[in-house]
């Protein structure tokens, strides 16, 4: 009290600040309050349901858990006995092919495609039709590859008429993975396109027409436009990529259609259906600990990736 | 920023500003139109046989759909000899695609009605307000992005059975909205922090309450950007399969990819009925096609910007 009575015209300087900045932000302040009633549902739903699962399963990745019964806590005992199972490492592996291989052909494709799209005439319906396939069920083109390319299906009368009379086995269990890997390019390159088309378009036409009077060629507007004013799209979709390719599932499990027989041969398997099988198959004692700890690696791959990609792709985008 | 902008741009902005730059994308043809190569023409035959290709497999697949398993064995390039949905109602009795396109269409309808309800308020909030402690919560959420759907597998199982919410479409609801908050989110900020504060300070020096602006004000004006959010999670939930798959076990509670898979495992048993599946095939596929046709720039431009920021 004393001290607000010595420094009169301190204390009203403060308290007049004050005034005129809690004046300045009303609104922000009423706003504030809302912060329970407007952000609260939104966080419960999302830390109950997500963040909440997602370190139960750290925990639950140190445990041998048959899912009834007691926890017996092994520490990184399942981490290790993953890197000494035959069937997670293929599965690993696949995924990582998936990652990469088919991240490649996408990105390849599409950048392919966004070039001849750019100054094409019906290049919209173009690429809304090329798009339609990201918003389907990737388990429908897992099972009309099943009668595309079985014995008598599609492909083997096409082939027949053109003279071939020995198709390949294109069903044959080492054949699957190749040709899921084929499927994901073909129903992923039109969402990527999307994308890598809008970067494009961001870029303004005097820099072409700089191009053509300096006389460049296709390769050089290529290297010294297209490229580095895209370059920021290019780390987006290597994230998105990096993302979505980790989770892939329903294609491999139902890739063939009628070929399946509940569960899909082991050599198709991502890391998204071994961990299924090992929790959830049903024909053996289920391991959650194990299924716990590839998910957990599979984060783990992610988050390093995306980490590095940053990196990388760290470059101030170019502003137009 | 661009995402939202571009969601809400009205059909007559779109034209204006296409007309704008349809003169100079004229004239840079003109200068660039002499070196059309053979590898531009290559490419160009590739894109339109890829253009083609994805049409072609949708049209051959409702082709098959009304034919019978037979017909479509011996001549797979066949064309039906009628126009009778057999198929169709077999698949709908028989291969229990009633109950799972009930049973997908509310699930899908009701989790994305309540993610978009729950994530708008969170999303105008966090949108609006902007101090350390919001922006560690956007990142908060956002984090969810990176993290892939198996690792909650086998938590919320556990979860759901300790409440006896395993094998209930509501567990599968509260679980799709749970999942689905980081991306809806994310949008939606992007989107809310596009529109234009002047209204809303207009309308609180009217006097209305917080609430009653975003009400009144922002909600209306967000029309656009809140239809995209929750069509983008129709499309989601109507596609998810992996938590269905896991999250329920008996017949009359299964979505539609779930009956899909059971239908092709019992073939495996009792004998192939093609047409049928080809009918599942189409029953999945057709509503997407619906939807894409009816807002189908909307949703490339929530999914491929909203995503790219």
């Amino acid at each position: 009290m004393t001290q607000t009575a010595a420094m009169p015209g301190v204390a009203a300087g403060r308290v007049a600040r004050r005034a005129t900045r809690a004046g300045g932000n009303a609104i922000d302040n009423a706003r504030k309050k809302l912060f329970v009633p407007f952000v609260g549902p939104a966080l419960l739903f999302y830390s109950v349901l997500f963040v909440g699962p997602s370190v139960y399963a750290i925990w639950i990745s140190f445990h041998k858990w048959a899912g009834a019964g007691p926890m017996e806590f092994v520490g990184l005992g399942n981490y290790v006995k993953l890197f000494g199972d035959k069937l997670f490492l293929q599965s690993f592996g696949n995924t990582l092919l998936l990652l990469f291989v088919v991240g490649l052909a996408i990105f390849v494709v599409s950048f392919g495609l966004t070039l001849v799209l750019r100054d094409m005439a019906g290049r919209k319906i173009a690429r809304s039709v090329i798009f339609f396939p990201h918003l389907v069920n990737a388990m429908i083109f897992g099972v009309l590859a099943g009668f595309v390319l079985n014995p008598g299906g599609l492909v083997n009368t096409l082939l027949g008429w053109a003279g071939v009379t020995d198709p390949p086995a294109w069903l044959a269990t080492e054949n699957l993975f190749p040709l899921i890997m084929v499927m994901l390019t073909w129903i992923t390159t039109g969402y990527y396109t999307t994308i890598l088309m809008a970067g494009v378009d961001r870029i303004p036409p005097y820099y072409y027409e700089d191009c053509a009077l300096a006389g460049a060629n296709a390769f050089q507007r290529l290297r010294y436009v297209i490229l580095p004013l895209t370059w920021d799209v290019f780390g987006t979709c290597a994230v998105l990529w990096t993302i979505s390719s980790v989770k892939i599932f329903e294609i491999i499990w139902i890739f063939g259609g009628s070929t399946g027989q509940g569960i899909p041969p082991t050599r198709t398997w991502s890391t998204a259906v071994y961990t299924y099988v090992t929790a959830f198959s049903g024909e053996s004692i289920p391991a959650y600990g194990m299924a716990s700890a590839s998910a957990i690696l599979s984060l783990a791959l992610v988050s390093v990736l995306v980490v590095l990609l940053r990196r990388v792709m760290r470059r101030d985008a170019i502003e137009i | 920023m661009t995402t939202a902008e571009m969601l809400r741009e009205d059909t007559s902005t779109r034209t204006v500003v296409t007309g704008r730059s349809d003169r100079p994308r004229r004239r840079r043809g003109a200068a660039i139109g002499r070196e059309r190569s053979v590898l531009r023409g290559i490419g160009l035959v590739l894109l339109w046989a890829f253009v083609a290709l994805n049409i072609a497999w949708m049209i051959w697949m409702v082709i098959q759909a009304f034919r019978d398993t037979r017909s479509i064995l011996s001549d797979p390039w066949g064309l039906p000899t009628s126009l009778d949905p057999v198929n169709f109602v077999t698949a709908w009795t028989a291969g229990d695609f009633a109950t799972a396109t009930l049973n997908s269409v509310s699930t899908t309808l009701v989790s994305s009605f309540v993610t978009v309800a729950i994530a708008a308020p969170a999303a105008y909030y966090l949108g609006r307000v902007e101090n350390r402690f919001t922006n560690a919560l956007t990142m908060y959420f956002v984090l969810g992005l990176g993290i892939p759907v198996q690792v909650i597998l086998i938590p919320l199982f556990v979860m759901l059975n300790e409440v006896y919410l395993t094998d209930s479409l509501v567990g599968l609801n509260i679980v799709y909205v749970g999942v689905s908050m980081p991306f809806t989110v994310f949008l939606l900020i992007a989107f809310f922090r596009s529109l234009p504060q002047e209204l809303e300070e207009a309308a609180a020096l009217d006097g209305a309450s917080a609430f009653g602006t975003f009400w009144r004000i922002t909600l209306p004006l967000a029309k656009g950007g809140i239809l995209t959010a929750f069509v983008l999670q129709v499309i989601s939930h109507w596609n998810e399969t992996l938590l269905a798959l896991t999250l329920l076990q008996s017949t009359d509670k299964y979505t539609l990819p779930v009956a899909l898979i059971s239908f092709i495992q019992q073939q495996t048993y009792s004998g192939a009925d093609w047409g049928g599946l080809f009918a599942g095939l189409c029953i999945v596929v057709l509503p997407m096609l619906a939807i894409y046709l009816w807002l189908g720039r909307r949703l490339t431009e929530g999914l491929t910007l909203g995503m790219g920021k």
